[in-house]
């Protein structure tokens, strides 16, 4: 009875134990199931390989596979934490893991330090501000003048750059948003707490002599759209 | 149906205490099948079962909890009241860095179950009081009561909905001396609904839009008032209306981050537009 875990472990590269990412998340071990669910979805859009790569996320994110975008790059960076191009289950459902409405501010703020610090220098430097905030004015088709975007610059360092030497650190970064906490508004899922009932999938644990084994059932609907539990 | 007969079998490695709970859970008849606090106490169950950990975040934000949010409204209610705040929350450029949609992503899960945005946003030159004014005319006469606090508002539907009243939260936020941005976000009721009476809400509104960020579900629709480049946008002069608005605020483009696509149209309204400074 092995066979269900090698099979998956085939087709999908990096997939780890559900209960293991469980122990490691605020995920129970359902909604890892559930997760595995969606990126199933993502990660089979373009290329079929258990993998999501740029162009799946930027699919499940702008549903044109084709746009670019440097705030969607820097997420993805962040999630393909073994930097490998792609995003496997174990990357995705970790990284995920941070945006849990249980998970700590903390946690929130580190990742969206590392987001912004583009260059990974270990400050968000005031041209790297800048540079989002014209990326963003970009996206939004917006045209400011320079003198205005750099008196939004000006306003943002005064408030977060305390020892106002250009750059923003990380002790910075905690002050500046435990003063404003709607900076972290992007970095909370309310749809994870959701997330068995979007992608119902139900797993039953039972113990048979050596081991555990682990079956899948699917709730769907049948062509009479009667509801119907299929092993999966 | 085999199903309300409770006719189904299971696969024989099942435990039998496994398949007992789920006899008892798959009972057709509600008055004797299992409640969920029963379900809590079987043994079989009980065994391996974490039980949810529900934390309160501490950071107060006003999403989809809004509807339970009513006393926290109140606070800051008073907290503005007596500060007597006369301007829109500046918007930081971490904030503006924020409303991306490449940061939103809320979008892998509403792709996924069909569903459409709880928020949305516009930008608008106008000052901050015509915007209230404008979208308080313009949401009365749908049926929405207004209440409004400072650059907040409040719209309350009326009439019942398939989840109740609908009721959308108007928050306006400075980025710039002569540019605001609007959010609007549904905090009670049923979101398609609040699809819907935004699409009527930004027709009332289009003299006052001057870009929208929500292109999601509102687009390919020939004239679409929000969508920019298209024949009714805000930015063309063919708009007598968006004219006199917009020579009323304050407009200096000087130098200007011109998007790649830049129609002619949007080259002529721009120059008509650039000597107006007040």
């Amino acid at each position: 009875m092995g066979c269900f875990q090698s099979k998956v472990t085939r087709q999908y590269p990096g997939h780890e134990d559900p209960i293991i990412l469980a122990s490691q998340t605020a995920f129970s071990v359902s909604e890892v199931e559930a997760l595995f669910e969606l990126f199933k979805s993502i990660s089979s859009s373009v290329i079929d390989d258990g993998l999501i790569n740029k162009e799946e996320f930027q699919l499940a994110l702008f549903q044109n596979r084709k746009k670019e975008n440097i705030f969607a790059n820097r997420i993805f960076d962040l999630f393909d934490a073994k930097k490998k191009g792609v995003i496997d289950f174990g990357d995705f459902v970790r990284a995920l893991n941070v945006f849990h409405p249980n998970v700590s501010q903390e946690d929130k703020m580190n990742f969206a330090f590392r987001l912004y610090d583009m260059d990974g220098t270990g400050f968000i430097e005031r041209n790297e501000v800048k540079q989002m905030v014209i990326a963003l004015l970009c996206e939004s088709e917006m045209k400011l003048a320079d003198e205005t975007i750099e008196a939004i610059l000006d306003k943002t360092f005064l408030d977060a750059d305390i020892n106002q030497d250009g750059k923003i650190d990380i002790s910075e970064w905690k002050n500046f948003v435990s003063r404003n906490p709607s900076l972290l508004k992007i970095m909370t899922l309310p749809y994870l707490r959701d997330i068995t009932t979007t992608f119902p999938s139900f797993v039953f644990h039972s113990e048979v002599d050596e081991g555990k084994i682990l079956l899948r059932l699917k709730l769907s609907k049948n062509a009479k759209g009667i509801a119907q539990l299929n092993m999966d | 149906m085999k199903i309300f007969k409770a006719d189904f079998d299971c696969p024989p490695w099942f435990s039998s205490s496994a398949k007992k709970l789920i006899k008892r859970i798959l009972d057709p008849n509600p008055l004797t099948r299992i409640t969920v606090a029963e379900i809590i106490e079987n043994e079989w169950f009980k065994k391996g079962y974490i039980p949810p950990r529900f934390e309160r975040a501490d950071v107060s934000l006003d999403d989809v909890d809004a509807i339970f949010n009513e006393s926290r409204d109140s606070r800051n209610l008073v907290e503005q009241c007596e500060e007597g705040s006369a301007v829109p929350a500046t918007m930081n450029a971490f904030e503006l860095i924020s409303t991306s949609q490449g940061l939103n992503l809320s979008s892998l899960f509403e792709k996924q179950m069909g569903l459409v945005k709880r928020e949305t946003r516009f930008t608008s030159k106008c000052p901050a009081n015509e915007i209230i004014s404008k979208i308080e005319k313009t949401a009365m006469p749908m049926g929405f009561g207004v209440k409004k606090n400072n650059y907040k508002m409040k719209l309350l539907g009326e009439k019942t909905g398939r989840k109740g009243h609908l009721a959308v939260t108007t928050e306006i936020f400075q980025v710039a001396p002569s540019l605001f941005m609007v959010e609007l976000r549904k905090s009670e009721g049923d979101t398609l609904e609040f699809h819907k009476f935004y699409n009527n809400l930004s027709t009332g509104l289009k003299d006052i839009v001057w870009t929208t960020t929500d292109r999601g579900k509102v687009e390919e629709k020939d004239g679409d008032p929000f969508v920019p480049n298209s024949p009714k946008s805000a930015f063309t002069p063919k708009s007598e209306n968006s004219l006199k608005n917009s020579s009323k605020a304050l407009i200096c483009i000087t130098e200007a981050i011109v998007p790649k696509e830049a129609t002619s149209e949007q080259q002529k309204a721009k120059g008509r537009m650039h000597t107006k400074c007040l």
